[in-house]
């Protein structure tokens, strides 16, 4: 058992970036389980369950974040839990929801084509659209929309005269949060402009500053939550109050395998929140504790050493800031999912369908 | 495909309808599903097909002309949806392929929740076999299909014409003695619920008179005609009326996607009005109303505009071309400003609209 985990683990970091950019988290954890099925020599459902149960759990203690990993993983094992069969011994079985599982995680990469589909028509000629951080759904979304508006462009552009409009069709503008701590929101904009998009780093604390010259906000998501609320990288919550505030549309985009049977009330009932997150510094008894957090005690020193605190650096700030936020259902217009565009009441009807019953 | 002589003969009340719809001699919604629906049934009944596409895209094609005749008037649209969606029904009922179970998957699970244990019923029945593209009578299909399927027409025929009474059938639930209720225009569906609830209760109705087409002053007339209790009250003083008026209810002339509507000119400052001193605003609308659209390229209205005549009309030549005048039919309501919508399938809030858009229509007809 303890050496299925660390093999596993393995796998499950390996299949992240093996994938390319594709495979996201909870897919890399449904294949992950697979892939313990198939080495796992568990005789009856029961054992099978209880070595798939302490895998998920082994990989979400592991993962700084682990919310993507634990709605995939729990999609994966309440799936199994009551798959129906007819298998005639368990090693058929398993060979089966082994199967299943790989089937699905090739299937589900079709999904973000199938959103950006439903979201498109959402794009209007000429709009300014608002996006958080990096977001691969988001991103073929935008992709999508400028492929086929500038082939649009072009086609009414030939039987106008002027030749400008059918190379420079000007079709929608997207701004771009910075997104600290991480600063995906850099990797979205050099994406967007070498395909030509039109695109604008904003600094995350400038977000009510454009939002009147943004028509809508378009948000990718870790995972869509019970009532319907969002968890994404931090920030999102702030930028749907924004957009709230300016009366303007917030659109979630995110494929059914996110959503996740969790209800959070606020900030803190996150599974990533930590007594860490958002502590004050002890300023005296910080010299005196000895490096046995794992924490590299020379970034402390940079903060006290010379009685500056000022003297921070990104990493240091980033330590005890949290990674994602939660935003409530409210602030929400739309959730594009493969399932069809849904209110954000809709998410828990097909959470409810899965897990209770 | 179907043969000419018959395609000749779909096409000239095809065609008659179209014309109709582009002239708006056939207005409203409940009145364009009923000729659309008895268009179908005709269209169907003559149809030559031999497979199930055959239909679905002979149907489709009509629905589209009638579509593109009037796409304002989105019941035409729902009424096709609905026709080919019963189709699909009763073709993979009679079909008798029971395509589930065996490929029972993650997908699956997602969309469909948890797996129900259905008992099988061995249908003891002997059907007749339905064979698609019998090379030997290529009619043998419609042949046994048709019947089914004229049924199922009539389903969604009698549907529509119990509609008012369905929608009423609850009406006392939703209006208590002495309250006061607000409403405008001429929507047959609210004049019905509320002559329904008028037989258990007694209250008040305040209708507004709804410039320049005056729908609320035949509304009024009908109302106290029935014996309620009945005020006329101009539309600008809605707001000042409001802090008395203990329920808005209006009609609709589309349901959308969102939970928004489509409904007559004045209903957006009606359901405002509401918001603001927080009174329910309850819709009745017929099913067929249901649209599966999402209000996208219009902030406020429908784009729909009637004769500017009513609000300016000739006789002030001096002004006419001094100013643009827009008479537009209908407001379009966010649906925060809602409430509950009250439909002959039950009374929703309006963030589950697009579930409901979901059981009644196919996903494949939302672009005809």
């Amino acid at each position: 058992m303890r050496m299925c985990v660390s093999v596993l683990i393995h796998i499950y970091d390996e299949s992240l970036p093996s994938e390319g950019q594709k495979l996201s988290t909870p897919l890399a954890a449904i294949l992950a389980l697979t892939e313990m099925m198939e080495q796992s020599n568990a005789g009856t459902m029961f054992e099978l369950l209880t070595e798939l149960k302490g895998a998920a759990e082994a990989l979400s203690r592991q993962s700084l974040n682990p919310i993507g990993l634990k709605a995939g993983c729990e999609l994966f094992i309440e799936f199994i839990t009551l798959f129906p069969h007819d298998a005639a011994s368990f090693s058929e079985l398993k060979t089966e929801l082994i199967r299943q599982g790989q089937h699905y995680a090739e299937q589900a990469l079709a999904y973000r084509a199938k959103i950006a589909e439903l979201a498109f028509d959402f794009i209007k000629d000429d709009s300014v659209i608002l996006t958080h951080s990096y977001s691969r759904v988001v991103l073929q979304t935008l992709l999508l929309a400028h492929k086929r508006k500038r082939i649009s462009g072009e086609i009414s552009g030939s039987n106008a005269t002027c030749e400008y409009f059918s190379s420079h069709v000007l079709c929608f503008s997207v701004f771009v949060t910075e997104a600290r701590p991480r600063g995906m929101g850099i990797k979205t904009a050099e994406m967007l402009t070498a395909a030509g998009i039109p695109c604008t780093v904003v600094l995350d604390s400038a977000v009510a500053y454009a939002i009147d010259k943004v028509d809508f906000v378009l948000m990718g998501s870790e995972a869509v939550v019970e009532s319907g609320g969002l968890v994404n990288a931090v920030g999102s919550n702030q930028i749907a109050i924004i957009a709230k505030a300016a009366n303007k549309p917030f659109y979630a985009l995110a494929e059914s395998y996110k959503f996740h049977r969790m209800f959070p009330l606020s900030q803190y009932d996150l599974p990533s929140h930590n007594p860490g997150v958002l502590s004050f510094p002890q300023t005296m008894s910080a010299r005196a504790r000895p490096a046995s957090s794992g924490l590299p005690s020379k970034a402390s020193s940079v903060l006290f050493d010379n009685g500056s605190p000022i003297r921070m650096t990104q990493e240091d700030i980033a330590r005890n800031n949290p990674d994602v936020d939660y935003t409530r259902p409210d602030l929400i217009s739309l959730v594009f999912s493969d399932v069809g565009s849904l209110t954000p009441e809709g998410v828990s009807q097909y959470l409810v369908g899965m897990f209770a019953g | 495909m179907a043969s000419d002589p018959q395609s000749a003969a779909n096409q000239r009340i095809v065609e008659d309808l179209v014309s109709r719809l582009r002239r708006r001699q056939l207005v409203g919604s409940r009145a364009t599903a009923l000729e659309t629906l008895l268009v179908l049934r005709q269209v169907v009944s003559k149809a030559r097909f031999s497979n199930i596409d055959q239909l679905v895209n002979i149907i489709r094609s009509v629905g589209r002309r009638l579509v593109d005749a009037q796409p304002k008037e989105h019941s035409v649209g729902n009424t096709v949806r609905k026709v080919l969606h019963h189709i699909r029904e009763e073709y993979h009922t009679a079909n008798e392929q029971p395509a589930v179970e065996s490929s029972f998957s993650i997908a699956k699970f997602v969309l469909q929740g948890q797996p129900r244990k259905q008992a099988t019923i061995p249908s003891s029945e002997t059907r007749v076999p339905l064979k698609e593209n019998d090379p030997d009578d290529p009619d043998s299909f419609a042949r046994v299909l048709k019947p089914v399927l004229m049924e199922a027409i009539q389903d969604v025929f009698d549907e529509l014409e119990t509609v008012y009474d369905n929608i009423s059938k609850n009406a006392k639930d939703h209006i208590h003695s002495d309250e006061i209720i607000l409403t405008l225009g001429m929507s047959k569906t609210v004049d019905f619920f509320l002559k329904a609830a008028a037989h258990y209760r007694n209250y008040t109705v305040i209708v507004a008179e709804t410039a320049p087409f005056y729908g609320g002053r035949e509304m009024a007339k009908s109302l106290s005609s029935a014996g309620i209790s009945t005020f006329l009250v101009p539309d600008s003083s809605i707001y000042a009326l409001m802090s008395r008026v203990n329920k808005v209810i209006l009609g609709a002339h589309a349901i959308l996607a969102n939970g928004g509507m489509f409904a007559t000119s004045g209903s957006l400052l009606a359901a405002t009005a509401a918001r603001s001193y927080s009174t329910p605003v309850v819709v009745c609308a017929g099913q067929f109303k249901l649209t599966p659209l999402w209000n996208l390229y219009h902030e406020y209205g429908a784009l729909d505009f009637g004769d500017p005549s009513a609000v300016l009309g000739f006789d002030e030549g001096d002004l006419v071309d001094k100013v643009d005048v827009v008479n537009p039919y209908y407001d379009y309501v966010r649906p925060e400003l809602l409430d509950v919508f009250i439909t002959n399938y039950g009374d929703h809030p309006p963030s589950s609209i697009y579930r409901l858009l979901k059981e009644t229509y196919d996903d494949e007809d939302n672009e005809l």
